[in-house]
């Protein structure tokens, strides 16, 4: 019997082919939604997340935070004064967790060569930070050891950093004016770093990176960092590290309520990013899903208009020895039938929206298996939901006044 | 003989609002196998009514009503739809032929809700066609053939099941008095092979094709006569 229906329904939907296709309007453009979106979504956050795991795993930062002062100014004996050099050294010491703190300071300057200049950052630091952050020289080399002891003036460059500089000539050899804080100084480049992005705190290519020593005795003349990069010995011990040095800054700077310094891990980073997006892919879903469920009524008010129409076909089909149970089925396989390849024309339409736009937002492509699924029992569910008053209306009808239906 | 139709003291009321419509108000009377029975009688006098309830369409209120020995007034919907696709063959007025359908996919549809396998269901449809002349029409659809072609598909459509009876409800009354004619010579001829014809009508000239006449005013039989 349920064979049967479905042929009469395929008949008819056939007959009628505008309005079916009209009435799978909504459930395609709904279906598809939902995959787009879901694709969109996860395709978004697995490419922000492999770029911040990109950054370097493990890695947490400790700033001081600005300290408040009287009268808008920063008071003496603020947290910033503690943090020294040495207390990189305690922080390897007393936080088992960590194998690695890297010593950061960073100053804004002016970068010229020739008659191009560039405001740009300059990041003081040393050998270690390259490693930790994953971060690879493209050509010539990174600050040495050597480098950073004899406080030499040199510099290495971010990639954009380069190009804006030099467009595509070789940097390397060539002399840069500094221009900090009224002072000129000189360095010579000595490497430029491959692309890597953005990342916590500012996008790497377009920074400069000098010793430590130089941005802290000659350009700045003090003792104290701007922040401290620390390496977790895993990213199963990321949590510990952060829990040890939280511990360790709050004895050191006696500062019970973690006033005075701010530590940011990866891990907190991804979460944030992750509950972000998964807030974004709840609500856009929910959205589609309204559409879904509107594309759900049209099919309501489509069958509805088509039982009316069909009442004499329903009077003839009766008479002629048509169960209630055959005119409730022939129905619900029409509406069945026009939400199912409503989904399917749906799924190809979410497939190619989704390629789309990875192609345009540069991410990879995902359709989760679970999205197809989902919005195509959606359909299904609904083909039966909104279906079943309309078949029900039918199957009831009196054989006597269906005939006699004008 | 065999009697095909028996009832007995058939009422109904139609309950329209508050006013109760009595259509038949205790009728009686048999039909054998293989007769040919026209029902007359002017609008109102209840024989769409009496039609309907022949053709299993509707419960009578009172009474008794078997067909082939059954009691049909105990039946339920099913059962009342298998008995409209066994027993009865439907010719109406207004053709009644689904228009989106071809002429053969008419002509199969009562054979799909008695499951009847889509090969034989063909053979049978195409076969049925043939003997009322339209073996050539069978992709044709309703719309593309004339008033006459489209009751012969209703006649084929009606003898696809071998029913007990045919039931034709003016059969004629929306064709020509020659195509009715011809039309009337294929029912007549449907009797000879001896099939049971019921037939309803407002035209005496048509109900003189029958073998009998039954008489209805007001909800009751005025006159049953046997025409020789």
């Amino acid at each position: 019997m349920i064979l049967q229906s479905l042929i009469i329904a395929l008949e008819s939907l056939w007959a009628n082919k505008m309005r079916s296709v009209l009435s799978m309007l909504g459930i395609i453009i709904g279906v598809g939604a939902v995959i787009a979106i879901v694709s969109v979504g996860t395709g978004s956050t697995q490419q922000v997340t492999s770029r911040i795991a990109n950054l370097g795993s493990n890695m947490i930062t400790v700033y001081p935070r600005t300290a408040r002062g009287q009268g808008g100014r920063v008071s003496s004996g603020s947290s910033q004064e503690k943090f020294s050099l040495e207390l990189a050294d305690y922080m390897e010491k007393f936080c088992p967790s960590i194998i690695k703190v890297i010593p950061v300071k960073q100053v804004n300057g002016r970068l010229i060569s020739g008659d191009i200049n560039v405001n740009t950052t300059l990041l003081g630091t040393n050998l270690d930070y390259a490693d930790v952050n994953n971060y690879e020289v493209d050509t010539g080399n990174f600050i040495s050891k050597n480098d950073d002891q004899e406080r030499r003036q040199v510099m290495v460059l971010g990639s954009q950093l380069a190009k804006d500089l030099f467009e595509d000539a070789n940097p390397i050899g060539k002399r840069i004016k500094v221009n900090y804080d009224g002072q000129v100084y000189m360095f010579d480049v000595i490497g430029v770093m491959k692309e890597k992005g953005g990342s916590m705190g500012g996008d790497l290519d377009d920074r400069a990176y000098i010793p430590l020593s130089v941005s802290m005795d000659k350009l700045t003349n003090s003792d104290f960092v701007t922040s401290y990069i620390a390496q977790a010995a895993s990213s199963e011990k990321a949590a510990t590290a952060v829990n040890e040095l939280k511990n360790f800054m709050v004895k050191f700077l006696n500062d019970e309520n973690e006033e005075q310094f701010r530590i940011i891990s990866q891990d907190e980073i991804l979460d944030t990013v992750s509950s972000v997006t998964a807030t974004m892919s709840i609500m856009l879903g929910g959205i589609a899903a309204i559409s879904l469920l509107v594309g759900g009524i049209g099919i309501m008010n489509i069958m509805l208009v088509s039982v009316t129409e069909r009442t004499r076909e329903i009077g003839v089909r009766k008479a002629l020895g048509a169960r209630n149970a055959h005119i409730l089925f022939q129905f619900l396989m029409e509406s069945l039938n026009l939400t199912s390849f409503g989904g399917i024309l749906g799924i190809g339409f979410g497939w190619g929206a989704a390629y789309f736009l990875s192609q345009y937002g540069n991410w990879p492509m995902v359709i989760a298996p679970l999205s197809i699924g989902l919005a195509f029992g959606f359909a299904l569910f609904i083909g039966i939901f909104f279906g079943l008053y309309p078949a029900m209306k039918a199957a009831k009808m009196n054989p006597v006044d269906a005939l006699r239906y004008e | 003989m065999s009697k095909v139709i028996q009832i007995e003291q058939l009422k109904k009321t139609y309950h329209l609002g508050k006013v109760e419509v009595e259509a038949l108000r205790g009728v009686s009377f048999e039909i054998n196998s293989g007769d040919f029975v026209s029902i007359m009688g002017p609008s109102g006098s209840g024989k769409s009514t009496l039609m309907h309830i022949i053709g299993c369409l509707d419960y009578p209120t009172e009474g008794k009503y078997f067909l082939s020995g059954q009691d049909v007034s105990k039946l339920n919907d099913n059962q009342l739809a298998l008995f409209r696709n066994q027993k009865i063959g439907f010719v109406f007025q207004q053709f009644n032929l689904l228009p989106k359908a071809t002429i053969l996919k008419n002509v199969e549809l009562p054979l799909t809700y008695n499951n009847t396998h889509s090969k034989n269901k063909k053979r049978l449809a195409v076969q049925a066609l043939e003997e009322v002349g339209l073996g050539d029409r069978l992709k044709h659809r309703p719309n593309e053939i004339s008033g006459g072609q489209k009751q012969r598909v209703a006649i084929a459509r009606a003898l696809i099941n071998h029913p007990s009876i045919i039931l034709a409800d003016e059969p004629t009354g929306n064709l020509d008095s020659k195509t009715g004619g011809d039309i009337m010579e294929i029912i007549k001829k449907l009797h000879d092979d001896g099939n049971t014809i019921i037939l309803v009508t407002h035209e005496p000239e048509i109900a003189r094709y029958g073998k009998r006449i039954i008489y209805l005013k007001d909800g009751v039989i005025d006159r049953d006569e046997v025409i020789v």
